[in-house]
């Protein structure tokens, strides 16, 4: 059971590439992070693993089966997307939005619907707000809707056993320091506890470090390498990639996280 | 967004809405169905002001329970009840004032309107308009016949076809050995203005008054343009007053820049008539036709 | 994560507290004015409510029992015995039946476009069916008679129903057309090809109104400003039954209109059909408003507030708002028509005129009274 691309490739309108080549394997259980400078393709890549978006050469597959032949309902049921941005037209509740993330089951209901919204919103630490209206929260609280709905939307196991799948868009852009440990904690734990595969777009490399299992390097376009987090995140390749001097430091807990100092030459 | 923008609809609808109630001013007709009932004639509702005109002219204005938005003939006609403008009546409305009979114009409407009120048993007659003296002849014939009082309409009408007949002579008297003034017939309504060419109420009325259309080889209205007038060379214009008042008077009629090269222009030869007595071929035409014929023949 | 109470000020959830799982979250109290059952039992309360009024008023009298009596003889089929029950039958209750089909599309359009859009000021004349019918109705009105001179075009015949109805899904089906690329239908472009649309229909029933004689003039002020009366119950039928079938056929896209809030990319990725869907509202809405339009000229407002209205007390959710929209278009176009047939009797005013003088501060009123729910 695996998200796969084949050598894919994204070219945009005008001509530049923007993605050459991608190929990778990525697996269930796994915490899967995707790392680069900006402009290395991270999201496009997102967009072609969920579909969002067909590659213009090569292939996108989901355990062995092209992503498009899926169709858009059953490809909802197996994977659910969280988006960078996510503005919310009319005056939902917090609540609605994350009961909309169950849209794909309306057709087969679980026994407690209700409740898998209910517990979703508690993953994310929003049950208090669940009846406020949507847009007049912070931003924060924004972002952590949208993972509860997100969460909601894969939350109970496939008949049939087939994997679950989480991508998400930099989860963390909008949360505060705490909320950003307890959301990637969460991911992770969905992760190991629960079998999905998790993949999500960050820019903190200690994060990644910390609570991914594995990490995707891009840069400009390519794959420069996969694997597990402390073995792609050398400090020279971190140097070369991003331009910055790292050390690095093992923190209390053991983890190794770097440290940051001015750019290099 | 609708056709026109919301704005300028909403205010020309209000301008209508507002209009409408004070010029209706609807008051119930106690008098009429009085001494109606008493004297078992019909009851009726008249569409079309040349035709309430007839009404009065029978003295029949007792059993007149009702009439349109045009009725503006005499003073008296606007205080019945009004049914609203002659191409949007109101089923109900109509029905309620229990009339026995509707004359209208064909110009009435909506046409389901009619059906209806035939359905519930009353007799709608609709007088076609050929803007020809028969069109006052029917008129007549179609009150009279709905009010029961032939004989009045009968002498009305002997009465009418002696004066026009009359008139007639005096007219070809007066234009005999003349060349026939040229006359434009010139119908505004706000900033554009159409003039009429054959078969139109205007046109007609020129040639009773001895005139002579300046506008030939078309039908119906189109817009007053130079090029339009171009070869027309009018003695007189003939117009409404209402539009020269909606205007704001004659001189700023005369500030019409197609005007300017025409011969009425440099005698500012402009004849206002009242739009109901100009157009409405009732029992007035002749007094229209002699006011007209006196302003061309003066 | 912490939990975070409700508290009325924004930002107020994002202090970092102390971790670990809260409490679980009280009952959810409901922060909707109405239940969605309860809001669809008012909406049908309103409509009888108006029905009857509407049913009650009108320039003639009728007596209750004779309203009773006429009805009886409707469902019995037997014919009406006096002439009051002929005068409800024939003349006031098709016009009731018309007022409420009217409302109920206008409405749901409405709420259709407001949806698609994902805007609370969109209006069905977006995407160009009032424009294109009136338009149509212009053309058949000043240019009939001379192209066509054996065809009746008298105001209230079939014919200028059909154009106007054909004239109307013309109008749309180009906006929709052109709004077609490569990625399906580009909802922004179709609002503005509207405007465009609509501006060129403008101008050309403007050029209409100058070629106009003062008969044509005057008929196609009335078929703007929206009448109710010049409706036989051959068309009244079909327009009810066309409505129905459309408020029937909008219900299954009140889901995906749901998901369609949070943005047509997020739709899709939860199993939505964006593109039926926006065809599903546009062709729902052309057919409704075209055929209303086509039978009683242009009635504005109606599409625009009643679904605010809805939101205003129950919330965004498509399920209830769709139907309680059609409800409450319903009741308003019933009572406004009551009032338009009554307050210059034996007259009546054009509805348009009515439903834009009651609509407005209403729904000012309603704004300025929710402020903080908008």
């Amino acid at each position: 059971m695996t998200l796969q691309c084949i050598d894919a490739r994204v070219v945009a309108a005008g001509g530049r590439v923007l993605l050459g080549g991608i190929s990778a394997t990525l697996r269930p259980g796994r915490f899967t992070a995707i790392l680069g400078p900006n402009g290395a393709g991270k999201s496009t890549l997102l967009s072609l693993l969920s579909a969002q978006r067909r590659p213009d050469a090569g292939q996108v597959l989901l355990d062995g089966q092209p992503l498009h032949a899926l169709a858009p309902g059953a490809l909802a049921l197996r994977r659910a997307v969280m988006p960078q941005e996510g503005a919310v037209a009319f005056d939902f509740t917090v609540r609605e939005v994350a009961e909309l993330g169950r849209y794909p089951h309306r057709r087969q209901p679980a026994a407690d619907e209700s409740g898998i919204v209910a517990q979703a919103l508690q993953a994310t630490g929003v049950a208090g707000l669940a009846q406020r209206i949507f847009n007049t929260l912070s931003g924060g609280e924004k972002a952590r809707v949208h993972l509860a709905r997100t969460l909601a939307q894969v939350w109970a196991p496939l008949p049939g056993g087939a994997a679950r799948w989480l991508l998400l868009d930099e989860p963390t852009a909008a949360l505060d320091l705490a909320h950003q440990h307890q959301a990637l904690r969460l991911l992770r734990e969905r992760a190991h506890a629960q079998g999905c595969g998790v993949v999500a777009v960050l820019h903190d490399l200690n994060l990644a470090l910390r609570y991914a299992d594995d990490v995707l390097l891009l840069a400009q376009g390519e794959a420069i390498s996969l694997g597990p987090a402390p073995e792609v995140l050398t400090p020279g390749r971190i140097e070369r990639l991003w331009g910055i001097a790292c050390t690095q430091v093992r923190g209390r807990d053991g983890a190794v996280q770097y440290l940051f100092g001015q750019a290099s030459a | 967004m609708h056709a026109l923008p919301p704005s300028r609809r909403a205010v020309l609808a209000a301008a209508l809405g507002c209009a409408t109630p004070l010029a209706l001013r609807a008051q119930p007709a106690p008098a009429a169905s009085a001494t109606s009932a008493a004297a078992g004639l019909p009851r009726l509702v008249t569409v079309s002001g040349a035709i309430t005109e007839v009404v009065y002219a029978l003295g029949a204005e007792a059993q007149l329970a009702g009439t349109d938005t045009t009725s503006l003939y005499p003073a008296a006609a606007l205080k019945t009840p009004k049914v609203g403008y002659l191409r949007q009546l109101s089923a109900e409305g109509v029905l309620s004032l229990r009339p026995d009979a509707v004359i209208a114009t064909t110009e009435a409407g909506p046409p389901v309107v009619l059906d209806q009120l035939r359905s519930a048993g009353v007799k709608v007659e609709l007088v076609p308009s050929e803007y020809t003296w028969d069109d006052v002849r029917r008129k007549v014939q179609a009150v009279g016949h709905a009010a029961r009082r032939e004989d009045a309409a009968r002498a009305l009408q002997a009465r009418l076809d002696a004066e026009w007949a009359q008139l007639g002579r005096e007219v070809a008297q007066a234009a005999a050995g003349r060349a026939a003034p040229r006359v434009l017939f010139v119908l505004s309504h706000g900033p554009s203005a159409q003039v009429g060419g054959q078969g139109t109420a205007g046109d007609a009325l020129i040639r009773f008054a001895g005139g002579v259309n300046a506008l030939t080889g078309f039908t119906g209205y189109r817009p007053m343009t130079a090029e339009a007038l171009a070869s027309s060379a009018p003695d007189f214009i003939l117009t409404t007053e209402q539009g020269i008042d909606a205007l704001g008077g004659p001189q700023k009629f005369w500030q019409r820049p197609e005007l300017a090269l025409t011969p009425a222009y440099q005698r500012r030869a402009l004849i206002a008539l009242d739009a109901l007595l100009l157009m409405g071929f009732g029992p007035r035409l002749p007094q229209a036709v002699r006011a007209l014929h006196a302003s061309l023949y003066p | 994560m912490s939990a975070s109470s409700g508290p009325a000020r924004p930002g107020a959830g994002q202090t970092a507290g102390a971790e670990g799982m809260a409490a679980p979250p009280p009952p959810p109290r409901s922060g909707r004015l109405l239940a969605p059952r309860g809001a669809l039992a008012l909406g049908l309360a309103l409509v009888a409510l108006a029905f009857v009024a509407g049913g009650a008023s009108g320039a003639y009298p009728i007596a209750p029992a004779q309203l009773l009596g006429a009805l009886a003889h409707a469902v019995s089929g037997t014919p009406p015995d006096t002439p009051q029950q002929l005068v409800f039958l024939n003349i006031r209750l098709p016009r009731l039946l018309l007022a409420a089909a009217a409302g109920a599309g206008l409405a749901l359009a409405g709420a259709l476009m407001q949806g698609l859009f994902r805007n609370p000021l969109a209006d069905p004349g977006l995407v160009g069916i009032s424009s294109g019918a009136a338009l149509a109705a212009g053309l058949t009105i000043v240019l009939g008679p001379a192209w066509f001179p054996a065809l009746p075009h008298a105001l209230g015949s079939w014919t200028l129903m059909l154009t106007a109805f054909a004239g109307g899904l013309a109008v749309t089906g180009f906006i929709y057309r052109f709004a077609q690329g490569p990625a399906g239908t580009h909802v922004a472009l179709m609002l503005l090809a509207g405007v465009a649309v609509n501006a060129l229909a403008g101008a050309g029933l403007g050029y209409l109104n100058f070629m106009a004689t003062d008969e044509q003039l005057r008929n196609i002020q009335f078929w703007l400003l929206g009448s109710l009366g010049g409706a036989r119950w051959s068309a009244v039928a079909l327009v009810t039954a066309v409505v129905a079938l459309c408020c029937a056929a909008a219900l299954a896209w009140a889901r995906p209109l749901n998901a369609i809030a949070l943005g047509e990319a997020q739709a899709a990725l939860l199993g939505v059909h964006v593109e039926r869907t926006k065809r599903a509202a546009v062709l729902i809405t052309a057919l409704a408003v075209g055929a209303i339009t086509a039978t009683t000229g242009i009635i504005g407002f109606v599409g625009l507030v009643a679904p605010h209205w809805v939101r205003l007390l129950t919330g965004p959710d498509h399920r209830v708002v769709l139907p309680c929209s059609a409800l409450l278009g319903a009741a308003l176009v019933l009572a406004a028509d009551a009032v338009a047939r009554t307050v210059v009797q034996p007259a009546e005013l054009p509805l348009g005129v009515l439903t834009a003088a009651i609509g407005g501060p209403m729904f000012l009123w309603m704004l300025r009274h929710f402020r903080g729910r908008v």
